[in-house]
């Protein structure tokens, strides 16, 4: 359960969020939506305590994200896998794998776990002890989602997964995400700039424009809705 | 041709030296970009501990080691905390000119310290073994000088393997690599900072010992410096590995150059190098991009 309650974030004296709220609750898919610079990073940062919010709050399963220190965040159950993938690059596929299941309750659990996300993505089993930095990027995406379900999350963040891949690639990690959400009853966030894709995978959808949120519902009539086909779409 | 290969194994003994010596610089400067140039000013330091638990202890210098890491582990923690962790928060390249700036005066405040505990004089500890050779086909190689190989080949493995095979080892090379995604799973990184700088102390101690068996005095601070930074350009920053391989380059072309031109131009020929590798291969000659 996440709730981001009237949030007001700022990078020195540049406001970047105004007033945002949003929640997320168990086992849902929600996706985020807008375009380039509209703050969707911003949010995902203010999550994982990397940014403390100037107003308003954000509580994760009950605690107030700005009461612990950042890398106390993914305790809670929440896992981030962030924009641009972040690996690890010069370290390998195991290792990469053995930091993401890092904190305690983990590392008791890391053989099944490993167990778990070879069974989700066959190829990082086959790519064990190549180097991060070495895979393909479809491969480096699978192994950023697997290193953030590593942790044993109850929610995970995914940030701008499509970025840089090739259709057919995103559309098959997609799909895995929305079996991890059915199988394992993680709940998910993605945050896209692609649209309609993320208004396809999200049961709800939020869409925020330069740092407001400015729409909110199921992402079925979003997607048909006049106002994001006019904005995002190029329809009408 | 004896000759050639006496001087050359002596090069290699010093090698394994050197490489002991820019350990503790490659950690610290991969793990959080903090150059401590000040460093032969610490190995300096922990070569006058050891000469007094020798000289008052009757303590072996080998067993020093004991004592001295220990002890250097600690002031490093001190270090951090008052001095280079208000560095944390600020870019990569101001880290490096700001920690530059700490570690020159470092650099002047340790060897004065010494020349007022110790004086300037030359001291070395003397035991049982010093002078002692072992003879090779006719080549001789001192027992301190094989200690210091065997000590280096040690604690270079020991340390790649906690690097590479523990989770605080594992957590260590995690933030060398991303700051923010070793947030994002959980590592204090804060925390990981303050050892692994401690840790790069505790690795003074040692080259530090081994010293001490040697002629020293205040004034050899900067030179082990210059060996250390020569070191981790060959080896390329932040290389655990290619530090061994790289003080080893360093003996043996600094023993070439001594058997070729003469003894007194023994330092010049690892600034040449220096040089060379900066032009030509400025990633290391193991490494990756700088």
């Amino acid at each position: 359960m996440l709730e981001i309650e009237n949030v007001d974030i700022c990078y020195g004296d540049v406001q970047a969020l105004w007033d945002v709220s949003l929640t997320v609750k168990g086992e849902e898919i929600v996706a985020l939506v807008g375009s380039n610079g509209a703050g969707k990073t911003t949010v995902l940062k203010t999550i994982t305590g990397l940014l403390k919010p100037r107003k308003g709050s954000v509580s994760i399963y009950g605690v107030l994200s700005d009461t612990v220190p950042a890398h106390k965040i993914v305790e809670l159950g929440v896992s981030l896998v962030p924009e641009g993938r972040r690996l690890f690059r010069d370290m390998t596929v195991l290792e990469n794998l053995e930091i993401g299941g890092y904190i305690g309750r983990a590392r008791n659990g890391k053989d099944e776990n490993l167990r778990w996300v070879f069974e989700v993505f066959p190829v990082l089993e086959k790519r064990l002890r190549q180097l991060a930095g070495t895979l393909s990027g479809g491969e480096q995406q699978m192994l950023a989602i697997a290193r953030g379900l590593m942790s044993e999350p109850k929610m995970l963040l995914v940030d701008e997964l499509s970025l840089g891949l090739a259709p057919l690639i995103v559309k098959n990690i997609y799909k895995t995400l929305k079996e991890i959400n059915a199988s394992r009853k993680v709940t998910i966030l993605v945050v896209e700039q692609n649209v309609r894709l993320a208004l396809e995978i999200g049961e709800r959808a939020y869409i925020l424009e330069n740092g407001r949120i400015s729409g909110e519902g199921r992402g079925i009539d979003l997607l048909n809705s006049e106002q994001v086909k006019k904005a995002y779409l190029a329809m009408g | 041709m004896m000759h050639f290969a006496q001087i050359f194994s002596y090069g290699l003994l010093s090698g394994a030296l050197y490489g002991l010596v820019a350990l503790g610089l490659s950690l610290v400067f991969g793990v959080m970009n903090y150059l401590i140039i000040a460093h032969g000013a610490l190995i300096m330091m922990a070569a006058y501990m050891t000469f007094w638990a020798f000289f008052y202890l009757k303590i072996d210098p080998f067993l020093c080691i004991l004592l001295v890491t220990p002890a250097f582990f600690v002031i490093g923690w001190i270090l951090f905390k008052v001095l280079y962790q208000s560095l944390m928060k600020f870019s990569e390249g101001e880290k490096i000119k700001n920690s530059l700036l700490i570690s020159f005066g470092l650099l002047l405040v340790f060897p004065n310290l010494a020349i007022l505990f110790w004086t300037a004089d030359e001291r070395a500890v003397a035991t049982a073994y010093t002078g002692k050779v072992l003879d090779l086909f006719g080549i001789r190689l001192p027992y301190i000088g094989l200690g210091g190989v065997a000590l280096a080949i040690i604690v270079i493995i020991a340390l790649h393997l906690f690097l590479t095979r523990t989770y605080f080892g594992k957590a260590i090379r995690a933030v060398s690599q991303d700051h923010e995604a070793a947030t994002l799973m959980g590592i204090n990184v804060n925390r990981i900072c303050l050892v692994a700088f401690s840790m790069g102390f505790a690795l003074a101690g040692i080259p530090g010992v081994i010293t001490s068996l040697h002629a020293f005095n205040p004034g050899i601070s900067m030179d082990l410096t210059n060996k250390a930074l020569i070191v981790l350009i060959l080896a390329g920053f932040g290389s655990i590995k290619g530090v061994l391989i790289g003080g080893l380059l360093l003996g043996a072309i600094e023993a070439t150059g001594v058997y070729i031109v003469g003894a007194p131009y023994r330092e010049v020929f690892g600034l040449i190098l220096f040089v060379l590798i900066l032009m030509f291969r400025p990633q290391g000659l193991t490494g990756k991009k700088a």
